[in-house]
């Protein structure tokens, strides 16, 4: 029967499972496939598996129970293997590398930043320190050609892309000596900014400081919004 | 942890917007094992394609441009003293504690005659996004929905878009 595999640890882990359930409808039970020092959590696989948010939040809360006691190798969501011999089996091809992630990843959790700017602010702010900018505005206030109208969004959209990697830059030099890694994304929506750091435990504290007196600073105009601390998706 | 936004527009997403910062990750990265199957999940691919905003597009061009033209017409029609006393002082540079403490409340009492009409804008926008969303992604969308359905105005316009 198909397993649905979750997560990669130590065997050594205590494995406190027993009040969570797997993905599925009916959830299936969580167990453990063991093989040498490593361990892979899993449950069997439903056969319809879609990305409905109770699923991923079960494959979200066996990562956070997990990472409570030691390191996780979090699988992406969906992951199948055809049966517990192929999961274990996989354990022992790469045990080295497995082993190696682990510890590599010992006392570190992932923080995941995302930033928007209000736009109405953003805009604001180009038309004060922008005078092309200003002056296209007044003129097709009274009625420019469409011509004009898509030159001053062009200008405006330069101007903005400009401003917002300025910033992103500047808040991540910030945080930057706090963190072990980081791994930056494309942003979506009205984000400017999606980043995810490794966070070692011990600089933990200074990065949360900086991140809330980055928001606080920035907050007349941008929006914060940090998750974490999270397994790590993004260093595995 | 999630820090606040002030503006209107946001605070309606509420305690989802913190599975939905996640979902990219526990979606898209995450360990990869070669002999194991992935299985087809739409809603994924879908994902991967909303993640990508184009913003050099002449539909966001003429969107500004009208935001803008919006922008201006409120704060020229109504304080056209101070918004000039505002561009002198950045032009200026405005590093003194002096010029800064003057722009700060010159920004509040601009931002002030404007919030009505934002907010409303920016909670358009929401609805359309989080409306393509459901379309798409039916099965990840399902519980949330209902969870906003309790919040009155929210739900009020979301079963007129149903």
């Amino acid at each position: 029967m198909a397993v649905y595999v979750y997560s990669i640890t130590s065997k050594d882990l205590p494995m406190r499972l027993d009040d969570l359930h797997g993905v599925g409808d009916p959830p299936s039970p969580l167990r453990t496939v063991t093989a040498g020092v490593l361990c892979a959590v899993v449950s069997d696989a439903p056969e319809d598996l879609r990305p409905r948010r109770r699923d991923v939040l079960a494959h979200q809360q066996v990562q956070e129970r997990l990472m409570a006691d030691g390191a996780v190798l979090p699988l992406r969501f969906g992951m199948t293997a055809e049966n517990d011999e192929v999961v274990r089996a996989a354990l022992e091809d790469s045990a080295d590398t497995y082993q190696e992630q682990l510890r590599n990843l010992n006392g570190a959790t992932e923080y995941n930043l995302k930033v928007s700017w209000e736009e109405e602010a953003l805009l604001r702010r180009i038309l004060l320190e922008s005078e092309d900018a200003r002056k296209l505005n007044a003129a097709t206030r009274e009625g420019g050609t469409p011509g004009m109208s898509l030159a001053l969004g062009e200008l405006v959209a330069q101007e903005a892309e400009v401003r917002q990697q300025a910033l992103a830059a500047g808040i991540v030099e910030a945080l930057r000596p706090y963190v072990r890694d980081e791994s930056l994304t494309s942003p979506g929506g009205h984000d400017f900014l999606n980043i995810s750091f490794l966070v070692q435990q011990d600089k933990e504290e200074m990065f949360l400081a900086t991140e809330i007196s980055l928001a606080n600073q920035l907050g007349e105009e941008c929006e914060f919004r940090l998750s974490g601390p999270l397994p790590p998706y993004s260093f595995v | 942890m999630t820090v606040v936004p002030q503006s209107g527009g946001s605070i309606s997403r509420g305690s989802t917007s913190s599975l939905y910062d996640v979902l990219e990750l526990i979606l898209d990265r995450g360990l990869v094992i070669d002999v194991f199957v992935r299985v087809s999940l739409v809603g994924i691919e879908i994902l991967k394609i909303d993640a990508r905003i184009v913003v050099a597009s002449v539909d966001t061009y003429l969107r500004f441009a009208e935001a803008c033209n919006r922008l201006d017409l409120e704060t020229g029609s109504k304080q056209p003293t101070q918004l000039t006393d505002l561009v002198g002082e950045i032009t200026e540079g405005g590093a003194e504690g002096k010029s800064k403490g003057a722009l700060t409340g010159a920004v509040e009492a601009v931002k002030d005659t404007l919030t009505g009409d934002g907010a409303e804008d920016e909670d358009e926008e929401e609805y359309e996004e989080n409306g393509e969303d459901e379309q798409e992604e039916p099965e990840y969308e399902e519980e949330p929905r209902q969870q906003r359905r309790r919040r009155p105005a929210r739900g009020a316009s979301r079963r007129q878009r149903e």
